[in-house]
Order: structure tokens, then C-alpha cells, then sequence
């Protein structure tokens, strides 16, 4: 066992499941999605980034953009919700914040199957 | 480059001279060498080198201290969302995420805005301290960590690795590559850079690519020490690249000049290579691969010093012709007379002197310096050699060893030509002190017969070819040269008497007859002459030197030539505009209308 590759495991696990805890529920209902859950994405998805760097394999070229993906997207419905909040939150506009974590959560679950890509592939050889 | 996207964008938008690439690789004078240059398709794309990631080896290092800053500030930033404040309204409410990340981001950077937007409660004010402390000391460490990774050898080595593989790709003229950057490679670049030739150099070690960066150089010449046997440093270097016009292996280990040869021919065959070799038996070893044109120290010295000694103005006038443009005539150097040699050095080095010494009927006493027979300088027996002879040839491998010998035959016989050899370049002024008739210094000899293959490959078929005339053949055509051109050493370029590049005369030899003197009159005046020679003329397979002015000219000719200041303006006018030949040839102007004549008006 491989203490790196249980705590690479862990992050990229780890920020997708917090990014789809806090996605799911109805898309326009802020009572539905908490924003400490976001908060917590955000941190281990940039956690995640930076486990990746400075991996010269292809797959970890594509780790990496998956990740970056991923940050990029819950920073921006990070700001829209803290742009929003000011004046009480609408369904509209919750609903746009919930739908860049939906594309966020998207990129994680692509660096998830990619992590059990990896995996499996190791065990073969 | 194994990225197709990046093969995809460098065919695309990096523009590519085939033509002007072939027709180099034509130029270069290389005796028995099938002159098809490399296709540069796929294949020279595909031999790029791997570009290696110093910036991969920053995210690499900079994971732990990255990953400290982000804890740090999260946690920061979610305890202030968690801590109730005091709200102006009375309430206690916790401050949002951004008001919190707002004040963490300057509290934490020791900006200090202060309490804003509303003044801290003392929970909050605990918080906070315990924050700072921390948060300085994750900044301190992320920081740290960057400014040691830019002090670090390795990642400035990689660094530098990845700058000089940038500048060699955005080469943007034909280059050649130099391994080896010892004396003689600096005394090539220098002499290529004042002809306007563009390098690209590699050395072993560092302190000699530091010499060459305070060179002064005109051109930018991008430099790296690496090794220069891995396949890898050429392909940095730009081995592979389409305006590589020839490799140049200079270093004194010959194993790695074998390497180099090796290499540029299995990787790119048919590109003209220059190797420096010590020992035959390398010689041997390298031929098989494309038959690289090789420069032996030991050879060039012996050739050298048989060329002054024999055909003194032979020599005076192939320095000249090889010397940068508008250099002066070097001094002719006066050999002795008839009379007894001393010859100094090992066998090797001397063979070939001592031999055509004979060859001319000279006496010749031959000393090795490392045999125990041999006299030492201190010794009466060595004095007498000297004092009794009309020449003393000092070149022993150490220079202190011919310091000794020239001194030591100086004072035996004052009257003697002295030709004395100098190995290393810090000895210079030991040798100057001493004052020999003729001072040697082998990396010059090196780097001289280097100059004379590239920096003009049109010459080097003359020099060839000029080598087997006399002495008087030589001083004639000087003193030729410097009448017609002046004082200053004449630019020297190469035309083939066609459509392409002389149309105007090729259109008038279809119909008539022309001979070289009807040329040379200058197309700005008449009753001047052109400062320009023909030194040769090669008319199929044969090679005419010195062609005189009755020559008849015939389409397809090549003709080399020779000319002062000015002199190729005035010849390209002759050869490429009508109105110009006519006007050379017959004295009158074609151009009739008043437009023709303002167009066609020479400039004066």
C-alpha cells in the first residue's frame, strides 16, 4: 500500500461526493443546498489540483484538467452565490449557482472513473 | 514533439525554406558526400526533442507548501463564517463567506486593513490571532519553498535546458551547430560570427559557455552546457531542425566527436559534419558514418607549416582571401635559406615537416623530447645543433618545453629562423617575449582550416585547387588583387552564368559571343573598371583558375570572383539588367523614352 496513492484517493473521492452532496436536491430550492457543503468542495477540489501537479503521464495531464475543470466551475458558483446572497436569494439565480456545481460535479465524476481506470489497470500488470 | 496537435501546429505556422536549405547544403564543399539533405517531412518533425518540464518540476515541489496555504486559509476563513459578530443593528450574526475570505485575504498578507465591516468581537479577535500566526507562518513557508526551488541547481539547469531548446527552435536563419567550444571553437565562432554565420553552441562545461556569453558575439548565439555525446543535447541543439545546415564536432575527446558523427548520421543523414580527430585509427572508425569531412590537429599543423615554409605567398595570399572583408594584406613571411634544420617535437607531430623539409633537399636533425638520447635545451650538444643550422622548429606538446628550446636556440644562434609552437592561449605573452619568425599555435591552425571550409564554401574549391600552383603564380595574382580591389581583403561569392541569376547575360550569350574583359567595365561609367577578379571559372567538370580577360563565355558557367568595395553592386547590375550589360558592352544606352531612361538610370 501506497500511503500517496490513499491520500490522492482520498481528495479526489472526498471532492466528489461533497460536490454531489451538495448538488442534489431541488435545483431551485437554497434551502436545499448548504453553503458550508460548497465551501468544503471548493477546498478539497483545490486540495485535489494541486495533489495533481506536476504529473507527466498522459493520464495525469488529464487528472489534472479534470480537476481543474472541476475548481474552476465551484469557484465560479462560489462567487455567483456570494454576488446573489446580498439581497436574499431567488430560484433563478440559486438555480445557477446549483447548475456550475452540477458541471462541476461532472469533471469529479470523470476524474473518479479515471482513478478506477488507473486502478484497475495497475492490478493487471 | 510527440503531441500530433504540436507537429500539426509547427507544420502549419513555422515556415520552412526547403529550397534555400538544399542549396546550402549543395554549397558546402564535400568531396565524395551525396549532397541529398534530409527530407524534412515527418521524419525531422518527428525527431524533435522531448521538452522537459522545469515547470513540472515547480508543481511537483510546490504541492506540500500549496496544499498547507489552502488548509490554512479555509480553516481561517470557516471559523470567522462560524464565530458570531456584533451586527451594528444589535443582532449577532457570523460574517459570510466572502466578508471572511475578504478579511483573511489582507489580514493573513499582513495588509491590515483592520475590522471591517463592523469591529470584532473578542471570540473573534481569538480566532483571528491564532489565524495570523498561522497564516504568516504557511505564507512564510510557500514562499520560502518557491524562492529555494529558483536558487536550486537542478530546476536552473532544467530551466536553462528549456530556454536554449526555445531559442534554437525560433532559429530564424540557417545555423550550424558547434560541439566543443575549446580554443579552436572559439576562434571558429568568432570567425563565423564576423562572417555573419549564425551558431548554435554546446559545451561541457559551464565555465566555457560563461566565456562564450562574455564573447561578444554579434549574433545570439544560444548556448548550453551539456553533454554532447547524448543523442538528445543534438536534438536540443536543433539537429533536426530545417535550417541546421551543418554539425560541427570541435571538441578535443575524440570519443565524443565520434559520438557527435555517429548521431547526425543516423539522425539525420546527408547533413554536412565537421569533425576534429586526433588519432587515425578514429579517423577510420568515423568514415563509415556519411563520410564526415575531418580536421586532424597534427595533420594541420605539419600541412600549416609546410605551406609557409614553402610557398610563403601562397600562404600570405590564402590568409588573406580567408580573412574577414576588408582586412589587410598580411605580412609575407621570409623563410631562410639553404641550410641545416632542427626539428623539435614528438614524431607524430613532426613527421610530415621533417619529411618535406627533406623532400627539398634540406638537412634535417629531428629531436624528440621524449626520448633520452635527445639533447636537453641547457645542454652544449643542442647549442651546437642550433648554431650550426638555418632553422629551429620548436613544437614539443608543452609550451614550456618550447619556450626552453627557443630560448635556448635563440641565444645559440641569433641569426636562425625560429618557428615555435604555442599550445596553450595563456602563454601568449611568454611567446610574444620570446619573438619567434613564426609563432604556431595549433587551435588557430585548427580553427583557420575550419574557417576555410565554411565561412565561404565557393573558396575552398580555390584554395583547393590553388594549392598545387607556385609561389610566383601566388604573388602574382596578389599583387593582381590588391591592384584591382584595393587593400582591404575582397568579399568573395560565386555566380553560374544563368536565366536565374545573371538573366541579361544569358540572354545576350544566346546571341553573341562575350568575353570576361568586355564585363568588367563598371556600369556607372564606362572608363572605370569594376574592383572585382575572376580567381576561377568551372565550365562543366573543369576548373580554370585566374581566367584571363580573353576568356569566351558560355551559358552555364560558374564563375568564382573576387571584388572590393562596391564591386558586387556594380557586377549583379551587369549581369541581371539589360539596359546595364548594353550599356558595358557597347557604351550606349538602350533606354530610349524618358520614363526608361529615369527607371533604368543607374544608380551612382
Amino acid at each position: 500500500m501506497n500511503l500517496e496513492k490513499v491520500i490522492f484517493g482520498f481528495f479526489v473521492v472526498l471532492a466528489a461526493t461533497l460536490n454531489f452532496g451538495f448538488v442534489i436536491g431541488a435545483i431551485d430550492n437554497p434551502a436545499l443546498h448548504n453553503p458550508y457543503e460548497l465551501f468544503a468542495a471548493i477546498v478539497v477540489n483545490l486540495i485535489a489540483t494541486i495533489l495533481k501537479f506536476g504529473d507527466r503521464t498522459q493520464l495525469g495531464a488529464v487528472h489534472l484538467a479534470t480537476s481543474l475543470v472541476a475548481s474552476l466551475q465551484l469557484i465560479a458558483a462560489g462567487i455567483s452565490w456570494v454576488l446573489v446572497a446580498q439581497n436574499g436569494v431567488t430560484g433563478g439565480e440559486m438555480a445557477s449557482v446549483v447548475s456550475l456545481a452540477a458541471g462541476a460535479l461532472l469533471a469529479n465524476v470523470v476524474s473518479v472513473v479515471l482513478l478506477i481506470a488507473e486502478t484497475i489497470s495497475f492490478q493487471r500488470r | 514533439m510527440g503531441n500530433p496537435l504540436l507537429v500539426f501546429w509547427h507544420r502549419l505556422f513555422v515556415p520552412r525554406d526547403d529550397e534555400d536549405e538544399q542549396q546550402d547544403v549543395e554549397l558546402w564543399a564535400h568531396p565524395g558526400h551525396p549532397s541529398g539533405g534530409a527530407g524534412p517531412g515527418m521524419g525531422v518533425a518527428g525527431l524533435q526533442p522531448a521538452t522537459t518540464g522545469a515547470i513540472f518540476l515547480v508543481l511537483r515541489r510546490m504541492r506540500v507548501p500549496l496544499i498547507v496555504l489552502v488548509l490554512v486559509f479555509s480553516i481561517s476563513v470557516l471559523g470567522l463564517t462560524l464565530i458570531p459578530g456584533q451586527q451594528p443593528d444589535g443582532g449577532t450574526r457570523p460574517m459570510g463567506f466572502f466578508e471572511a475570505f475578504y478579511f483573511m485575504t489582507y489580514t493573513a498578507t499582513t495588509i491590515g486593513f483592520g475590522e471591517i465591516p463592523n469591529a470584532l468581537t473578542t471570540a473573534q479577535r481569538m480566532w483571528v490571532t491564532v489565524s495570523i500566526f498561522v497564516a504568516v507562518i504557511g505564507w512564510a513557508y510557500a514562499i520560502g519553498s518557491m524562492l529555494a526551488m529558483l536558487q536550486d541547481r537542478t530546476f536552473r539547469r532544467e530551466v536553462n535546458a528549456q530556454r536554449f531548446a526555445r531559442r534554437v527552435r525560433r532559429m530564424p536563419e540557417p545555423f550550424l551547430v558547434m560541439l566543443g567550444y575549446g580554443e579552436a571553437g572559439a576562434r571558429v565562432a568568432a570567425g563565423l560570427d564576423a562572417r555573419a554565420r549564425r551558431l548554435v553552441v554546446v559545451d561541457r562545461s559551464q565555465e566555457r559557455i560563461d566565456a562564450l556569453e562574455l564573447a561578444a558575439l554579434r549574433a545570439d548565439v544560444p548556448a548550453l552546457a551539456a553533454n554532447t555525446r547524448q543523442p538528445s543535447t543534438l536534438l536540443a541543439a536543433g539537429l533536426a531542425h530545417p535550417r541546421c545546415e551543418g554539425v560541427l564536432a570541435l571538441t578535443d575527446d575524440d570519443e565524443a566527436n565520434l559520438a557527435v558523427v555517429q548521431t547526425a548520421h543516423l539522425l539525420r543523414s546527408g547533413l554536412p559534419v565537421l569533425a576534429r580527430v586526433e588519432s587515425p585509427a578514429m579517423r577510420a572508425r568515423m568514415a563509415p558514418f556519411g563520410q564526415p569531412t575531418v580536421v586532424d590537429p597534427f595533420d594541420a599543423f605539419g600541412d600549416r607549416l609546410r605551406l609557409i615554409l614553402r610557398t610563403p605567398a601562397l600562404a600570405q595570399l590564402f590568409d588573406w582571401l580567408v580573412s574577414p572583408p576588408g582586412a589587410p594584406v598580411p605580412p609575407r613571411i621570409v623563410p631562410p635559406g639553404v641550410g641545416r634544420w632542427v626539428v623539435v617535437g614528438h614524431s607524430r607531430t613532426v613527421a610530415e615537416v621533417s619529411a618535406d623539409l627533406r623532400a627539398s633537399g634540406v638537412e634535417v636533425i629531428e629531436v624528440d623530447p621524449a626520448s633520452p638520447q635527445a639533447p636537453a635545451p641547457q645542454e652544449p650538444a643542442f647549442a651546437d645543433l642550433v648554431a650550426g643550422s638555418v632553422g629551429l622548429v620548436a613544437a614539443a606538446d608543452r609550451d614550456t618545453q618550447n619556450v626552453a628550446y627557443v630560448e635556448a636556440g635563440l641565444r645559440a644562434n641569433e641569426a636562425a629562423f625560429v618557428v615555435a609552437r604555442q599550445e596553450s592561449a595563456a602563454n601568449a605573452a611568454l611567446f610574444a617575449a620570446l619573438a619567434p619568425d613564426l609563432l604556431l599555435v595549433p587551435s588557430e591552425v585548427v580553427a583557420r582550416e575550419v574557417l576555410e571550409r565554411l565561412a565561404n564554401p565557393a573558396l575552398w574549391d580555390f584554395l583547393l585547387a590553388a594549392r598545387g600552383q607556385g609561389d610566383a603564380w601566388a604573388a602574382d595574382l596578389l599583387r593582381r588583387l590588391v591592384a584591382a580591389c584595393g587593400e582591404g581583403s575582397p568579399t568573395v561569392w560565386q555566380v553560374r552564368l544563368d536565366a536565374e541569376s545573371a538573366p541579361a547575360l544569358a540572354r545576350r550569350l544566346a546571341v553573341q559571343d562575350v568575353l570576361l574583359g568586355a564585363l568588367l567595365p563598371s556600369p556607372f561609367g564606362r572608363a572605370e573598371r569594376l574592383p572585382l577578379v575572376a580567381l576561377m571559372l568551372a565550365r562543366g567538370g573543369a576548373q580554370l583558375l585566374v581566367p584571363q580577360d580573353d576568356e569566351l563565355l558560355r551559358a552555364g558557367d560558374v564563375l568564382l570572383v573576387a571584388g572590393g568595395r562596391g564591386a558586387q553592386r556594380g557586377w549583379d547590375a551587369t549581369l541581371g539588367d539589360d539596359e546595364a550589360l548594353g550599356y558595358v558592352l557597347s557604351g550606349s544606352s538602350l533606354a530610349l523614352s524618358w520614363w526608361g531612361r529615369r527607371l533604368l538610370k543607374p544608380r551612382t
